[in-house]
């Protein structure tokens, strides 16, 4: 308990006056020891002394403000903030190839789509945000709980995709969508995307800075060609003087991330989907966070009792006798 | 002067005046009077009106007989009256007003028989500015009564009654004690001991506003006018049942108390009627 204006408190002992100061009208009377005694009059005046000082403590109480102090509550939840950062660029439209389920042709958006949907469907009380991107980043959807709007936004991500891949900026935009976000304990980004693009040094810094300050855990799912370049594959030499492919040299870069960081590779939609299962298996795990619950505010109490003592005592003073000599 | 001029009422006492002073009262003393007392020697009482013939004729030493009577010889009469705080009461009437009004009546009825007539104040001391001696002049006792009549007293005790009797006449007088009693019985016997060589009419000076005619329900609070103590009364009808019969039980006390010291006491409430004061003294004078 603590006050605003604590200050007031040393006016505390002005409420013990009408237990020291006698009432003002008071009729005279001859020989107060030849009425009976009455131990309901008796009552009735020390009550009326007690409510009128209780009625002056509860005013300057309340004046003075006071407060439950603010509290901390550790609550348990599985709520995850997922941001989707999903690859928009021209290949994103080409079909997996040597699928086994009976989907030949399904594009790797639309496989990516389906998916996703899937698995937001099984995350029911995750917030979901959602970037696209593609020469830049395209801002689709802020974290949120509305289901119906982020569905809406991964179907439309299945569409006519554009041009090429910048995951840099993707990145950088996936990762603002936490920002003024309360952080509910569990963050994650999901970066869906075939190939890589090389992404500069101070985004590099950038993005490895603001990941780890905002607990973010990346998921980075490479769409691969079967037969096509592995992340995973450490014993890739690039051909003599050429640079390292752009997948390898961003998933040593992400290696480098102070914050967690997994990389899965899928080549058809069942190794799509099986990522996606290792995904909502990691993020499944319950957050712990500490809620802060303001502090209460008791003055309104103070004023109500008092003014109910006031009203008490007005009541009695309608009792008061007035015919007498 | 006064506005409602005093009421005469007659009082009659059962003893002997030793008073010299002509007056209207039976009387050891021997003089001009029609109470035959008996005979003396005209040697020894030199009076030759009063010589008895038919004794003078009888008696065979043959003195002359005088015969002798007593004279009426007036008493004094005072009014000790009360001025503590209680008498401040206002009632009906003030409580004071009424008390002016019986002194002025007594000063007045004294006056009227030639009696002398003194008043004495007291509250916790005898109230040197309220002692009026004994004179048979009224017209100091009526200036006296209106002063008394504005007199508002401080909130103080009845102490003085104590004192009383050092201020009143050597012989024995007709004492009004005018106060409401409002005081511990242990100390009004003490002081009732101490006025036993004098005829006390105790008058006892009650308003109906402080036991009879309470508001019939309701809270309020009230001081003593004496003391200052102060409390709340819760007023309903259980409890004016209660006062009421704290005053009867009071009323009992007093008039056994009185009683016992041979003084009736004269109940007075709200209005003073002097013909009951005759009344009262009537009732004691056998027919």
């Amino acid at each position: 308990m603590s006050f605003d204006t604590p200050w007031i408190l040393f006016l505390l002992p002005l409420a013990a006056l009408p237990l020291l100061l006698e009432r003002h009208h008071s009729r005279a009377y001859s020989w107060l020891q030849l009425l009976p005694s009455d131990p309901l009059s008796d009552l009735v005046g020390l009550l009326l002394k007690i409510l009128a000082a209780l009625a002056l403590l509860f005013i300057l109480l309340g004046m003075a403000g006071p407060h439950s102090a603010q509290q901390q509550v550790e609550k348990i939840g599985e709520g995850a903030q997922i941001a989707l950062v999903i690859d928009r660029s021209a290949s994103m439209d080409d079909p997996f190839s040597g699928t086994t389920n009976g989907r030949v042709g399904e594009t790797k958006s639309a496989a990516a789509s389906r998916l996703i949907t899937q698995f937001i469907n099984q995350r029911k009380n995750d917030m979901f945000g959602m970037v696209t991107f593609s020469n830049s980043a395209m801002y689709v959807m802020p974290l949120t709980q509305n289901r119906e709007a982020i569905l809406a936004a991964v179907q439309a991500a299945a569409g006519t995709a554009l041009f090429q891949t910048n995951i840099g900026s993707g990145l950088t935009s996936g990762i603002a969508l936490f920002d003024k976000v309360p952080d509910s304990g569990s963050r994650a980004i999901i970066l869906l995307s075939d190939g890589a693009g090389r992404v500069s040094d101070d985004v590099q810094q950038k993005v490895r800075d603001w990941l780890d300050h905002m607990h973010i855990t990346l998921y980075w799912i490479v769409l691969r060609q079967p037969g096509g370049l592995s992340i995973f594959d450490t014993n890739y030499k690039p051909p003599e003087n050429a640079a390292l492919p752009p997948e390898i040299e961003l998933y040593e870069y992400f290696k480098t991330l102070k914050s967690p960081f997994h990389a899965y590779e899928a080549e058809d939609p069942k190794s799509l989907a099986m990522a996606i299962e290792d995904i909502n298996s990691k993020e499944k795990k319950p957050i712990r966070y500490v809620e802060q619950i303001p502090g209460r505010d008791f003055s309104q109490h103070c004023f109500f009792l008092a003014a109910f003592m006031i009203a008490l005592l007005l009541g009695v003073k309608y009792l008061e006798v007035r015919s007498w000599h | 002067m006064q506005q409602n001029p005093a009421q005469e009422f007659s009082y009659h006492i059962g003893w002997r005046s030793k008073g010299r002073h002509p007056g209207r009262h039976s009387s050891i003393q021997t003089g001009l009077g029609m109470e035959f007392r008996g005979h003396a020697p005209l040697i020894a009482y030199p009076d030759p009106r009063r010589i008895d013939l038919r004794q003078t004729l009888r008696d065979p030493t043959e003195q002359i007989h005088v015969r002798m009577f007593n004279q009426k010889s007036s008493i004094p009469v005072y009014v000790v009256c009360d001025l503590s705080g209680s008498m401040g009461f206002v009632g009906e009437r003030s409580k004071l007003e009424l008390a002016a009004d019986i002194c002025a009546s007594a000063a007045y009825s004294a006056y009227r028989v030639n009696d002398p007539f003194g008043f004495i104040g007291f509250d916790d001391d005898i109230r040197e500015d309220w002692l009026f001696t004994s004179t048979t002049k009224v017209h100091g006792a009526f200036e006296l009564a209106e002063r008394l009549r504005g007199y508002r007293p401080a909130s103080r005790g009845a102490r003085g009654l104590l004192d009383a009797d050092q201020f009143l006449s050597r012989e024995r007088a007709l004492v009004f004690l005018i106060s409401d009693f409002h005081m511990p019985a242990e100390a009004l016997e003490k002081a009732l001991s101490s006025l036993m060589r004098h005829h006390v009419v105790p008058v006892v000076l009650w308003d109906g506003a402080e036991y009879k005619k309470l508001p019939e329900f309701g809270i309020t609070s009230v001081t003593d006018a004496e003391t200052g103590a102060r409390r709340t009364l819760f007023l309903r009808r259980g409890y004016r049942e209660r006062i009421a019969e704290a005053f009867e039980a009071r009323r009992t006390q007093l008039r056994n108390l009185f009683m016992r010291y041979d003084m009736p006491p004269f109940f007075v409430e709200e209005r003073f009627k002097a013909d009951d004061m005759t009344e009262y003294f009537y009732q004691f004078v056998a027919a």
